[in-house]
């Protein structure tokens, strides 16, 4: 889900970062001594190298404000972190508090390995209200909210004015539709230069999980029995990348986009669009050069406008021996104080209602309000109990459409086929 | 003359092959190391400079600030050193035992370690982990080293090592008396020195980058050797090759050190363990 | 199994030998020493032997016990018998990775004729800076797997590669090597015997300099011509380290993981885009996959039991054929 640069961290660090006062303080003790003033020590699992400073600076936050607790923060980079997690929750050893995802969230909580939260009451973990009720139904599982939105990000269409100003063509803006997209990529390709016009990789959450709601399609039922790969719907917005490499020739065959990843086309210049969730941002405003020649405008409209709708949440170990303190630690980050010092980092939006702003005024150079106002037609990131499954299923059917090895029609009825099967596997409590 | 005529016109080819092997060997080599160099938006750029355009140092401290390079350091090097040390002793004594004592069930023995040598290395992950979390060792330097601490592939090497030293002066030993492990310590292991040091840098090479194992147990950075650290680097999808391959040039570095200073035993030892049955 | 015969008569023949010389007295005498020398043998063997248990036989018992279960995602194991080998057996994907690493294993053996060629021209009389060849073809070996294939993916890339580059200044047009299905093996066992060739060539040029000199003036005596002394001396001397050389090569060629799995791109996040993630996907990644992905331990237990079945096959065959062609001095 996260893909950032490390010039960002490094940016970052220098920005606002001071050292995690090292902490190895008074071993586990669960006993409160007083109201909100216990002792004790956390564990915070993340995995993006480039969220730990700012992860860090929170959490020294939090034990300023609590004497006696130490929280430790912990790193598993992106490739093991979902392995490790799960050993670790086998053996009753995770972190007190850890990142979730969406694709994530269903098999944690239906195994009953988080901890609900409270949402009403006296002390609240955290208020529905608070947050893009989107994001807080992300992790809400048979009617039990188990996580607190930490940060979210939306989709949106980032383009080089400069190869625009070459090919004299307008910049995109709200008005374009998949139509001025397809038109202009093909202007804006120049295959001498080796330019193309947009990129259309097999991303889900940047590309097609986009295009097929933009489309009217779906991927999952609300009920989340059946598959929407057959849906007629669902195809077009599926089409719309495949015709773009091959009918329109405006993009990047998916061999070349293995080679290169389409971000970083666009990083050197030989992509004109990209579409790029808005933790990119950052990375794009790193790069001194990049920064100057880049800006962001809204995805262009299908049948209608949409936006797929992800963000990470803090849940809270079933087992942590800390169960009050990790109450108050998570708390304490979906709270006001954190989610600004967080924004402040510019590597990911904070979730929490009237706190995106200084995300956005951080980098005053991009429009980045587009990313801000998709909320207003986001639509819900698709999820079940083993989201991950299927999802590995869909991307390699759906490589071999893109790259023409199958027609879609055939690639999309092999895959509605199997995610079915493992939906049914699902509903068994089979994984 | 003829001879030296005749093998003077052998080795100028000779020298032309291995050179040409050599340069299309070390290239990948040579370009890690130029891309160390290079700023991210140059070493991204298309097409590809060869030499950076200005030499960027600041991939190195990168590095640093990345992660805890000293400790992780400190951590890979007490790693390989107990591995290797504990392989070496314990791998000596079983091998010995299989090269020149004879028991009953020996044969089978010997079989099960050949078996452990031909398991594919991901078959022992999950109930290791098990074993390590049981014992309470997650994130802990025990976790690092004990699993390595012994081998199968050490075991055979140097039972083929023992095989090939001559019997006479142990038997002579034994003949006065010294019991079996006597004979072994004070006569077959200093024979075997060089077997050993042979078993000794290859241990040595493979916990210095050994991953998988060291990223499942220990996710605490100041607890990880550099190649987890490493790893974690490559925090997301968009590497940022320029640091990688700074860090992985950092991290290699003393292991060919290590190598070029001892390549002579090295290769003695293989000729030794060499093998002939 | 097959170790047996080369393990086996040794002893015997070697101990009668010895003690016919000695004569009676010690005989007798070695026959009190076998009978104490029995407690030692178990004590040696003891400390490795005990901890290869714990941590390596019993964890493949284990896991062999796994592979008749279905997991929950987070432990409680149902028994489901054989049902996920029957699974594996009717899985298409299976029998793809299966016939990937074999493709791989058989591309990266061609690395030992290469190594053999090394060794042999680095052991030619009167060459100098042998040191400086070796330490070059062994660097490789000592880097580590992650960027070497970050290093790799650069070579190969179709667009900017140099590899492509330097093709089409020869006026070929190179491919978009490893998201072609068609290039993904040959792409990734050139690596694979880029990473080994160093590796065998310091084994075999070790075995070719234990070979005695007098062999070759015996033969040259005979009226040897060199390439008929490396047939008649060289070959059936180093057939031992050849041999050596071979199990382990097909060993580790089956059990590839890393180096594949990071060429291909599997440790980014959007891997499964790479059009040749089939063509190049190994058993071992597939394990990995099943196991750690897919929540599927039980069988992915199973594809790590087959496979381990399948390499302890594949050796003991070898050990049978070694009595053709491989010659103990």
């Amino acid at each position: 889900m996260r893909r950032r640069s490390l010039l960002t961290a490094a940016a970052a660090s220098t920005l606002a970062a001071a050292p995690l006062a090292a902490g190895c303080g008074p071993a586990s003790s669960p006993s409160a001594s007083g109201g909100g003033s216990r002792r004790g020590h956390l564990t915070y699992g993340v995995w993006d190298v480039y969220q730990v400073p700012a992860m860090k600076r929170v959490a020294r936050e939090f034990e300023r404000s609590r004497p006696g607790v130490t929280v430790d923060v912990q790193l598993t980079p992106n490739g093991t972190y979902w392995t490790k997690l799960r050993t670790a929750c086998t053996g009753g050893s995770a972190p007190d508090v850890f990142w979730m995802n969406g694709p994530n969230f269903g098999m944690y909580a239906d195994a009953g390995q988080l901890l609900p939260l409270e949402t009403d009451g006296p002390e609240p973990v955290l208020r529905s209200a608070d947050f893009p009720p989107d994001l807080v139904s992300l992790y809400r599982w048979k009617g039990v909210q188990y996580g607190v939105p930490k940060d979210f990000d939306t989709v949106a269409l980032w383009f080089n004015k400069e190869i625009f100003d070459r090919a004299k063509v307008d910049y995109p803006d709200a008005s374009w539709s998949w139509q001025d997209l397809i038109t202009n990529a093909q202007r804006l390709t120049d295959r001498k230069r080796g330019i193309y016009g947009v990129g259309a990789p097999v991303r889900e959450q940047e590309n097609y999980y986009n295009s097929v709601p933009q489309a009217g399609g779906w991927v999952i039922s609300p009920d989340k029995r059946r598959s929407g790969y057959s849906d007629e719907r669902t195809l077009e917005g599926l089409r719309l990348w495949i015709d773009l490499i091959h009918r329109y020739r405006a993009s990047p065959t998916l061999q070349q986009m293995t080679d290169t990843d389409p971000t970083q086309m666009f990083q050197s210049g030989t992509l004109a669009m990209t579409y790029e969730a808005s933790y990119n941002a950052a990375t794009f405003h790193a790069d001194r050069e990049l920064r100057a020649k880049v800006d962001v405008a809204p995805m262009p409209k299908g049948r209608r406008r949409a936006t797929v709708l992800h963000g990470l949440a803090n849940v809270i170990y079933a087992r942590t021996p800390q169960p009050e303190l990790a109450r108050e630690f998570v708390r304490f980050l979906g709270g006001k104080r954190a989610s600004l010092l967080q924004g402040k980092y510019g590597t990911a939006i904070p979730a929490r209602n009237g706190t995106a702003e200084p995300w956005a005024a951080g980098m005053p150079r991009f429009d980045l309000q587009v990313h801000l106002d998709a909320l207003d037609y986001a639509v819900p990131y698709p999820s079940s109990a083993n989201s991950a499954a299927w999802q590995h299923k869909d991307q390699m059917w759906l490589a071999k459409a893109w790259s023409g090895d199958l027609s879609l029609k055939e690639a999309t009825s092999s895959l509605t086929t199997a995610m079915n099967q493992l939906l049914a596997q699902e509903r068994k409590g089979e994984s | 003359m003829r001879r030296t005529a005749a093998r003077e016109g052998r080795i100028r080819p000779a020298h032309v092959l291995l050179a040409l092997g050599a340069v299309i060997t070390v290239f990948p080599l040579v370009w890690e190391v130029l891309t160390s160099f290079k700023s991210f938006g140059e070493s991204v750029r298309m097409p590809p400079t060869i030499l950076p355009a200005h030499w960027d140092r600041s991939n190195y401290a990168k590095v640093f600030e990345a992660v805890p390079f000293g400790r992780q350091f400190v951590n890979t090097v007490v790693m390989a050193l107990l591995r290797t040390a504990a392989q070496l002793l314990l791998c000596a004594m079983a091998a010995y035992a299989f090269a020149r004592i004879r028991f009953p069930g020996r044969g089978a023995l010997f079989l099960g370690f050949l078996a452990v040598l031909m398991v594919p290395g991901q078959l022992f992950l999950l109930p290791q982990y098990q074993i390590m979390q049981s014992l309470g060792w997650l994130d802990s330097m025990q976790a690092l080293v004990v699993p390595g601490m012994f081998s199968a592939f050490g075991t055979f090497l140097l039972r083929q090592f023992f095989m090939g030293l001559p019997e006479e002066l142990e038997e002579a030993a034994r003949l006065d008396g010294a019991n079996p492990f006597t004979v072994f310590w004070r006569i077959a292991l200093p024979l075997a020195r060089p077997g050993l040091l042979a078993l000794g840098i290859l241990t040595f090479l493979w916990s210095w980058n050994d991953l998988m194992w060291p990223l499942i147990v220990n996710t605490d950075p100041a607890k990880m050797p550099l190649s987890a650290g490493l790893a974690s680097l490559q925090g997301a999808h968009l590497t940022e090759y320029p640091v990688l391959m700074a860090g992985s040039l950092l991290a290699t570095l003393p292991v060919i050190v290590v190598f070029v200073a001892m390549q002579r035993q090295f290769i003695q030892g293989i000729a030794f363990s060499g093998m002939k049955g | 199994m097959s170790v047996e015969a080369r393990t086996g008569p040794v002893v015997p023949g070697r101990r009668a030998r010895a003690s016919a010389v000695v004569g009676r007295e010690l005989r007798r005498r070695e026959r009190r020493f076998r009978h104490r020398d029995k407690w030692w043998g178990y004590a040696l063997i003891a400390p490795a032997g005990l901890g290869l248990a714990v941590f390596y036989l019993w964890p493949v018992v284990q896991t062999v016990y796994y592979s008749l279960t279905r997991w929950g995602a987070f432990g409680g194991t149902t028994w489901i018998g054989l049902s996920n080998y029957r699974t594996l057996v009717a899985d298409p994907e299976f029998w793809q990775s299966l016939a990937n690493t074999g493709i791989y294993t058989g591309l990266v053996l061609l690395g030992i004729p290469l190594s053999m060629v090394l060794a042999v021209l680095l052991n030619l009389k009167g060459l100098r800076g042998t040191g400086v060849y070796r330490t070059l073809y062994f660097l490789p070996v000592v880097t580590m797997p992650a960027a070497v294939a970050v290093v790799w993916r650069w070579l190969y890339n179709g667009d900017v590669g140099i590899l492509n580059q330097a093709l089409s200044a020869l006026g070929i047009d190179g491919t978009y090597w490893v998201s072609d299905p068609d290039t993904i093996r040959f792409a990734v066992a050139v690596v694979g015997v880029w990473m080994t060739v160093g590796h065998h060539m310091i084994l075999l040029l070790a075995g070719l300099q234990s070979i005695p000199a007098d062999y070759y003036e015996a033969a040259s005596l005979d009226g040897a011509g060199r390439i008929r002394q490396f047939f008649s001396v060289t070959l059936p001397l180093l057939s031992p380290t050849l041999f050596f050389t071979t199990v382990l090569s097909v060993i580790q060629s089956l059990q590839v993981f890393d180096l594949v799995y990071l060429i291909i791109g599997a440790n980014t996040q959007n891997s499964l885009q790479n059009p040749a993630f089939g063509e190049g996907q190994t058993v071992v990644m597939l394990f990995f996959q099943k196991a750690f992905f897919d929540n599927q331990r039980g069988y992915g237990a199973a594809i790590v039991c087959v496979l381990f079945v399948l390499i302890m096959a594949l050796t003991a065959v070898q050990f049978r054929l070694q009595k053709r062609w491989v010659h103990y001095a």
